[in-house]
């Protein structure tokens, strides 16, 4: 079931740039889904109309079956979000910053808030200012804030930026824990690459507003079968593999038909002629995937 | 009513955990303090003349309650509009540029009602100012001149002056000081009313401010006589009908419905503003 539903969103900017051009996808109950695309391709624009704070030419989201643009107060009562850099008030302790924007959502309830700073690990520094809080801690109070009070949906936007290695790890560790042990579903937007890699189920890849793929990231694929093909005759396994409905690219990978089992077709090379000197399975990386989509493009 | 509540607190939370919201208690203590050592040290001055022209014992009109309306008449309107339009100014257009907005918009809360608390919030703080400003003038006022005493009250832009004896004078001067709290406001609204722009902080202060003092010269100058209703300060000033022998309320109300209906309009066209932009860096 999905639980957020981008519908052909569409934006320009007053400069005229446009920003988004007729995207839409899914983000289904559980799942973790990765927002991908270079600096500008419109990802934080797709997080700001989730938000309200953007308003689309045309389209709309729905969260949990409700439209952020017609009934954006019961729509955003369902989600947490990191949106952009978290920007905490400095002269207030962690504990009031959670304050003030529990507030907003209408909900404190000081155990749970206990609670969640303790999940986030700043249980000892909650009552320090935050102006004295480094960069990890600053984004470990915004994943506070996002998961108070306990949201369906996780709007994460580019959520590791600035972090150290070991923020990095700590952060994704966090979230992997969310979805594993709360059922949390999330939604990912992120420039980097392994990041998705690691974390996410499914990506959405944008390019210059525009969709340019939406499926499993690679890593996690299962369906499709791709080999890697080692030989000295390029021309003729081309040739046997065309015969056989299977294609191969430049470097020798091939992804083997769904009317065949990889043995038959390593035995249609072999029954060609050509000499095969190694079959190996290959797994397509994201980052092949994303640099495929931008050079296509 | 509980939430808002709630929520108004968060605001009032933020407002006064900053240093830079007591800069203009501070200020105002200091030149509390400066107009008080000067008064002590040269006299009353012009109030002295008055006082003694009108045939009137100047030594029974000294008194804390004629200091105090001194130092406030000196300095509430200049000082009062620079540090309420810092407040006000910053209020909306310093959390957008800091990207505040942005965590706070995360929230399932509206524009509406985040300006409104806002709004509030500055409204509040001006009026308090104000009250902090009068009372600690009255009291500087009493380390100098203690209890008791009449009140001479002079507002001379608006050609008020009376004389009362200390119970009256001291509910008149409380009075007064609520009146002027109102009145200040209106600098707040037009200070919110910028800040709701896209603009910087700084810019919607030095905006609210340019205005208040053009409209003040404007008035003062001479050449609006036939047009003063279109001058804010004009309005503002109905505070000190309440310090008149004889108080004309209709007079009073007309200023204040003036004042609360701009208030509402800068309000409102800051809200229309606000909602039409894209929170977005």
């Amino acid at each position: 079931m999905a639980l957020l539903e981008v519908r052909h969103l569409t934006k320009r900017w007053p400069t005229g740039r446009l920003a988004l051009d007729d995207v839409g996808f899914e983000v289904r109950e559980g799942e973790i889904l990765g927002l991908l695309g270079h600096n500008g391709a419109g990802k934080s624009t797709i997080m700001g109309i989730t938000l309200g704070m953007v308003r689309p030419d045309v389209g709309e989201v729905r969260i949990g079956g409700r439209s952020v643009q017609q009934n954006r107060g019961a729509a955003l009562q369902q989600i947490g979000a990191i949106y952009e850099a978290a920007v905490f008030y400095d002269y207030l302790s962690g504990w009031q910053n959670l304050r003030v924007l529990c507030s907003l959502s209408g909900w404190w309830d000081e155990a749970e808030v206990k609670r969640v700073v303790q999940m986030v690990n700043l249980n000892r520094a909650i009552q320090q200012k935050t102006s004295t809080y480094s960069h990890g801690m600053r984004q470990r109070l915004a994943l506070a804030q996002a998961l108070l009070p306990q949201p369906k949906i996780l709007l994460l936007d580019e959520p590791t930026d600035g972090l150290d290695p070991e923020g990095i790890r700590e952060f994704r560790e966090l979230i992997l824990h969310l979805r594993k042990h709360h059922g949390m579903t999330i939604m990912l937007n992120s420039h980097l690459l392994g990041e998705v890699e690691q974390m996410c189920d499914r990506c959405v890849i944008l390019k210059d507003g525009k969709k340019v793929f939406e499926g499993p990231v690679p890593s996690q694929e299962k369906s499709r079968r791709i080999y890697q093909l080692g030989t000295n005759d390029i021309g003729l396994a081309r040739e046997v593999l065309d015969r056989c409905g299977a294609t191969m690219d430049k470097h020798g990978i091939v992804e083997v038909p769904l009317n065949m089992e990889p043995h038959e077709l390593v035995a249609a090379l072999v029954n060609g002629r050509v000499q095969v000197s190694a079959w190996q399975p290959h797994r397509r990386t994201l980052e092949e995937l994303y640099m495929g989509l931008s050079s296509r493009s | 009513m509980t939430l808002f509540l709630q929520q108004w607190y968060g605001e009032l939370l933020k407002l006064f955990s900053r240093r830079r919201t007591y800069i203009g208690f501070g200020a105002f203590v200091a030149l509390e303090l400066i107009i008080l050592l000067l008064i002590k040290k040269f006299g009353m001055g012009p109030i002295q003349k008055a006082i003694v022209g009108s045939g009137q014992s100047f030594e029974y009109y000294f008194s804390a309650l004629t200091v105090a309306s001194t130092i406030m008449g000196f300095s509430i309107f200049l000082l009062g509009a620079l540090f309420l339009s810092l407040v006000a100014g910053d209020i909306v257009a310093k959390e957008g540029e800091d990207g505040h907005m942005r965590l706070l918009l995360a929230r399932p809360v509206s524009r509406f009602r985040l300006l409104l608390l806002k709004y509030l919030t500055c409204s509040g703080y001006a009026f308090l100012l104000v009250q902090f400003f009068a009372w600690t003038s009255f009291l500087l006022g009493l380390t100098l001149r203690g209890w008791g005493g009449g009140y001479f009250a002079i507002v001379p832009e608006i050609s008020v002056v009376a004389f009362y004896d200390w119970g009256p004078g001291l509910q008149r001067y409380a009075l007064s000081s609520l009146y002027l709290g109102l009145s200040m406001t209106l600098i707040s609204s037009i200070a919110f009313f910028l800040s709701c722009f896209r603009i910087k902080p700084a810019t919607a202060t030095i905006g609210a401010l340019t205005y208040i003092l053009v409209d003040f010269i404007m008035r003062t100058s001479g050449f609006m006589e036939n047009y003063q209703y279109l001058l804010l300060t004009k309005h503002m000033a109905c505070w000190g009908r309440i310090l008149a022998e004889n108080i004309d309320w209709p007079l009073i109300w007309r200023g204040y419905a003036v004042i609360f209906a701009v208030n509402m309009t800068l309000f409102t066209l800051g809200y229309a503003v606000f909602e039409s932009r894209d929170l977005k860096s």
